[in-house]
């Protein structure tokens, strides 16, 4: 069969072949517009953050020596939960987040790479120890979460969890130096 | 020993490539049809898969970034 032969049977492919093409890239645009416009009316992006921290020293001075662990509200109402993970144990092991507000969670190791997400939200990322890991999030519910290691970082590492309370705006209350500790249930 | 198979090897070379015009017609007009039905479904399965967890769980679940 010479190519001649059938141009009317190949016009149709070459047709469906071009249709498809289309459909695929309107589909294709479609998606990515759904995320560039989540992405910038929602801010909703892939964290992402590159900030340097000498993992020596960082539980001893500075944004992650212990008085400053947990969550503190500030002056302009902005509020920042700054966790340090290291093995098997997060420092503090429960953190109080409010309902409906945005919330900066910041994380640090000392020692391996360690990991976080927690459950029923869309809060994931790695913790490197070196940098600081950034999330901004907003928690839609008051409930009480459970924040799992999910990077293997040692024997210890099935034991190594947290609870992040989500607390409504009548619970979440701010202490004269602005922090706010798990409430106890 | 007398041969008592057969095989594809042993026919010839030179048959006639015989197509039947109007049956490959036929054929040509209803199978690029169907493979676009079966195609374009698995597509549109996958995506309904997708805006299905984009919509009801992963937007619900709260801005993150």
């Amino acid at each position: 069969m010479s190519d001649a032969h059938h141009p009317a049977h190949e016009r149709r492919i070459l047709g469906t072949e071009l249709l498809w093409a289309f459909g695929v890239g309107v589909l294709v645009a479609v998606l990515l517009g759904m995320v560039l416009f989540t992405a910038l009316t929602q801010n909703i992006n892939p964290p992402s953050n590159v900030e340097r921290i000498d993992p020596k020293n960082l539980h001893l001075s500075g944004e992650f020596a212990e008085q400053n662990l947990g969550t503190v509200v500030a002056a302009d109402g902005s509020v920042t939960t700054r966790i340090i993970a290291t093995q098997f144990v997060f420092a503090p092991h429960c953190v109080a987040v409010p309902q409906g507000r945005p919330v900066t969670l910041r994380l640090a190791s000392p020692d391996v790479i360690h990991g976080i997400l927690i459950t029923g939200t869309n809060v994931n990322t790695m913790v490197v120890p070196g940098f600081v890991a950034q999330v901004h999030a907003q928690f839609t519910r008051a409930d009480e979460l459970l924040m799992p290691c999910h990077e293997y970082c040692g024997l210890g590492h099935s034991e190594m969890w947290a609870t992040v309370q989500v607390l409504d705006a009548a619970a979440f209350k701010p202490d004269a130096e602005g922090r706010v500790t798990c409430a106890q249930r | 020993m007398p041969e008592m198979n057969t095989s594809a090897a042993d026919s010839s070379f030179e048959a006639v490539d015989e197509v039947d015009e109007a049956a490959l017609a036929e054929v040509m007009r209803t199978v690029p049809l169907g493979a676009g039905v079966l195609a374009g479904g698995a597509v549109a399965l996958l995506v309904l898969g997708y805006l299905a967890i984009y919509l009801l769980i992963f937007l619900p679940r709260g801005v993150v970034g």
